[in-house]
């Protein structure tokens, strides 16, 4: 066991985003900007000129000291050479990152429909080497006056640096044009309303398991379930340890016992890391016509169908805790009972020990009494993702008992935000899916990696060529020839 | 030693290549070492269902490379190298090895003669049948230390007889989910009549073939 | 995927009794039996003298160090995969390797990722004869056919209600083999232009 005590983290030099998932602070809007660097000149004026608005990773001791929005930056690698960033330090850059994504959409399966020829059109005219998005700007807010004040601050700072230009083409509202990528969070049903976290177009809670890591800085109780098991409980503290700064930050020594390999000099590449953006559209009118027909006939209804597709029911409920919707639903409305409770400062000190004991079951689990998937299947898309202990197979003593040990390298800090509106009945071409933001030091040990051989690929689970039922890629391309299928 | 693991066995062998190069007019080329050529040669054959060794009875799998020379460590380990290239070989099969190689020579006979006229102590006039192919094997064999099967041993045809089975019953599964007993039960006597699960000869999967259109053998 | 690196005489002594005490005991290899990435895989220790030598046109081999040499047949690629066999068999790989020149332990990872890329060896020449299945696919077919010919058997007269009953039954004993293969994903690269250039034809296992 370890606590969050060890604050070898350098915070104040560390982004908000990644060190944070903003949502749970109360930022349920965002708006996502990119732009180009026609003059390095005026890319380094911009930078010098958005650092001081950029949101760091210090901690928030106190509602007080929570901004009215979070800036932060990212940077392509052709953004950097634009800034002029030495060729000894560029050089030193994954061929991931240096290629850039699109180059590399057969290893993501980015194929078929999920072709960047299909992105949104700011990604188009350009060749594979001549990325002409430089610079990606996130903007999260208490409420959309925040981001606009914030958004408007930004341009601002464009009016001296001409060199500078706002890329637009962005798809949303009806328009293949926007000047940025919208988003926002969906709230959450009355009867979850005090449920921590937003929804996503399908139905799902989101946003509930987050990634912790040495030094995050945040309560150590939050190591429960959310980082690497370790042998123990994994109800208790007992049960799990932080993951090694280094997975998520260069500079740092990773669970390898060594410094990820990042770019020189260190001081250049030191509390930065590598950070993915995707849009991905969501088919909610398939999902949900799908889920009608096929629910009809599947025991115990359509919910516990979306349940086996995501390991957790629809309301957040993990499946291999609550293997039925009754506990299921009673337990998130005793959990967002509470939780409202506890934000309006009304808890008694019973409720808010019973708060904490529910609040912990949202996340501490290992899959260590499903080792069959007789609760939670082998391919739903939280057990593939975050396979806790689930590659141990039931094995105890296979790894040295490490029950982590297929997973903990495979790690990754999401954030991002729903985008658009679900529209009613639900249809597919509308304008809606979510922006993910993938924060990771090794773009091909684990991002890349999760995304093809546990999303879009399923040996790893003893499930063949089975993909993840929710971000697989079951479209009609020759890779996956027969369509989305799932064993549960 | 341990070639075996149950009835799946590990052959591996090293045969020197023929120092220099050929005459010229050897299969039209000339000047470039017996060992350029051989690597030239095995990356011509054919590969997936197409490849020779699809042909040779039992083979799970194989593979061909070239080493010239071994790899220095850097200081201070010793700097050493090899007076010869030699053709790796190693494949792992089921069954006993010399029935495996007579299967070998009696299927692939001249691709054999292709890529080991290359190799010292091996021509048309040295060996001249299974016997003498079998001989010259034994000569190249190493042993090998430590076998780990991480599959089956069962016989190929089994292997792929099972492959078969696992994808045509998972389609089966899927298309008659929710269906009464009765159809099932119909269509389950269909499914046997159409797979024939004791008939390892076929309809079974072709070995070797990369192509979910073509792997069938009916 | 191949690899050749020397050791000396004294140290293969220790490594066979390694090898020894493996293949005597099972749970040496649990972790690989559980990582199940790996159809086959084999070490193979070389003295100078093991070189063959197959006449005098053949200049004998002049050796300090005796050689181990790792032939494995695994699904995916090495560099996707160092990090899985590191994590979770360190210490296996670090005494099957054990003190071989400049072997460098399995953690940390990125000198052991170079030592074996450098001691490496690319295949020219490489045949799968079930490109599309994974050891797990070829593991759990076995199970399949023997169940399906059970199955026949006890149901060949079976009433359809007593069919459905031990259909059922199949399929809860099946529900982990019956997902279905196929081609595999393009793991580097180099693995993409290779798929380009040969339009269908396509590599099997690393």
């Amino acid at each position: 066991m370890t606590t969050a005590a060890d604050d070898f983290l350098d915070l104040s030099d560390i982004q908000g985003i990644v060190v944070k998932a903003y949502s749970r602070f109360g930022f349920p809007v965002a708006r996502y900007v990119l732009f180009r660097i026609d003059l390095p000149a005026h890319g380094r004026k911009f930078v010098v000129g958005i650092t001081p608005m950029i949101t760091t990773g210090v901690r928030w001791t106190d509602p007080a000291s929570i901004p009215s929005a979070a800036t932060n930056i990212a940077f392509t690698y052709k953004g950097l050479k634009h800034l002029d960033v030495l060729d000894a330090s560029l050089h030193g850059f994954s061929d991931e990152f240096s290629m850039g994504m699109k180059a590399r959409r057969d290893i993501v399966g980015d194929t078929g429909p999920n072709h960047p020829r299909h992105w949104d059109p700011v990604w188009h005219n350009e060749s594979e080497t001549g990325q002409h998005v430089h610079i990606l700007v996130t903007i999260d807010g208490k409420g959309e006056t925040e981001v606009e004040a914030r958004y408007r601050q930004i341009l601002a700072l464009l009016v001296e640096c001409p060199g500078v230009v706002q890329l637009s083409g962005q798809r949303g509202g009806g328009s293949d044009d926007l000047p940025y990528q919208p988003a926002a969070a969906i709230p959450p049903k009355p009867e979850e309303a005090g449920f921590p976290g937003g929804k996503e177009h399908f139905g799902y809670s989101d946003g509930i398991s987050t990634t912790f890591f040495k030094g995050c800085g945040a309560d150590p109780m939050e190591v429960i379930g959310e980082d690497k098991p370790v042998k123990g409980d994994p109800r208790t503290l007992e049960g799990w340890a932080p993951v090694a700064a280094g997975e998520l930050i260069f500079g740092y020594p990773d669970e390898a016992f060594e410094y990820p390999e990042a770019p020189g000099p260190p001081l250049f590449s030191r509390n930065g890391t590598y950070l993915v953006y995707r849009k991905l559209h969501e088919n909610t009118g398939s999902f949900e016509s799908y889920l009608e027909a096929e629910g009809a006939r599947f025991p115990g209804g359509k919910e516990a169908l979306a349940a086996k597709f995501a390991g957790r029911w629809r309301n957040g409920a993990p499946l291999a805790t609550f293997p039925t919707q009754e506990s299921a639903d009673r337990y998130i409305a005793e959990l967002s009972a509470l939780q409202l409770k506890v934000w309006a400062g009304q808890a008694s000190p019973a409720e808010q020990a019973r708060y904490q004991e529910l609040a912990l079951q949202l996340v501490a689990l290992d899959y260590g009494d499903d080792k069959d998937g007789a609760r939670c299947p082998f391919g739903a898309h939280t057990r593939r993702v975050n396979p806790r202990s689930a590659l141990r197979f039931g094995n105890k003593k296979a790894f040295a008992d490490d029950p982590g040990a297929l997973s903990n390298r495979r790690r990754v800090l999401r954030r991002g935000l729903p985008y658009g509106r679900s529209e009613t009945p639900a249809r597919d071409d509308g304008d809606h899916g979510i922006v993910i933001m993938i924060v990771n030091a090794d773009l091909s040990r684990q991002f890349e990696f999760v995304q093809q051989q546990w999303i879009t690929f399923g040996n790893d689970f003893k499930l063949a060529n089975d993909q993840d039922p929710l971000p697989g890629n079951h479209g009609t391309s020759k890779n996956c020839r027969a369509g989305g299928r799932m064993i549960i | 030693m341990a070639n075996q693991s149950g009835n799946a066995y590990a052959l591996a062998l090293l045969c020197p290549v023929r120092a220099g190069a050929p005459p010229a007019g050897f299969d039209g080329q000339c000047q470039e070492s017996y060992a350029a050529h051989l690597r030239y040669v095995l990356q011509s054959v054919r590969v997936s269902g197409d490849s020779p060794m699809a042909r040779v009875p039992n083979t799970y799998l194989s593979r061909f490379f070239l080493l010239d020379d071994v790899f220095y460590q850097g200081s201070p380990a010793l700097e050493e190298h090899l007076k010869s290239s030699y053709l790796v070989f190693c494949c792992n099969f089921h069954g006993e090895l010399e029935p495996y190689l007579t299967g070998m020579w009696k299927t692939i006979e001249s691709e054999v003669r292709l890529i080991l006229n290359h190799c010292v102590g091996f021509s048309d006039q040295t060996v001249r049948d299974a016997a003498a192919f079998i001989a010259y094997i034994k000569k190249c064999e190493i042993k090998t230390t430590f076998y780990f099967n991480g599959s089956t041993d069962q016989p190929l045809a089994e292997q792929l007889k099972g492959l078969y089975l696992k994808q045509e019953f998972s389609k089966f599964a899927f298309e008659n989910q929710g269906r009464s007993a009765r159809e099932i039960q119909e269509a389950f006597g269909e499914f046997i009549k159409g797979t024939e699960p004791e008939n390892t000869a076929r309809p079974a999967w072709k070995p070797g073939v990369y192509d979910l259109d073509k792997v069938v053998a009916k | 995927m191949n690899v050749i690196t020397p050791l000396k005489w004294l140290t293969t002594l220790r490594t066979r009794l390694i090898f020894w005490g493996a293949g005597k005991l099972p749970s040496t290899t649990l972790g690989l039996v559980t990582l199940s990435l790996i159809h086959y895989a084999r070490w193979v220790i070389l003295r100078p003298k093991d070189f063959p030598h197959l006449g005098p046109e053949q200049p004998k081999e002049d050796l300090q160090y005796c050689y181990m040499l790792f032939f494995s047949n695994f699904n995916g690629s090495w560099d996707q995969y160092v990090d899985s066999f590191s994590s979770t068999i360190p210490t296996g790989l670090d005494s099957f390797w054990y003190k071989n020149i400049k072997y460098t332990n399995s953690i940390p990872m990125l000198p052991f990722h170079r030592y074996i890329t450098w001691n490496q060896i690319w295949t020219d020449n490489y045949y799968n004869a079930y490109p599309m299945a994974s050891t797990n696919d070829v593991k759990s077919a076995q199970k399949v056919r023997q169940n399906l010919i059970d199955f026949a058997r006890s149901t060949a007269n079976a009433t359809p209600d007593d069919f459905q009953r031990q259909y059922n039954k199949l399929l809860l004993s099946l529900q982990h083999d019956l997902s279905q293969m196929g081609l595999n994903p393009v793991v580097s690269l180099s693995a993409s232009a290779v798929d380009r250039r040969l339009g269908k034809e396509r590599r099997g296992v690393s």
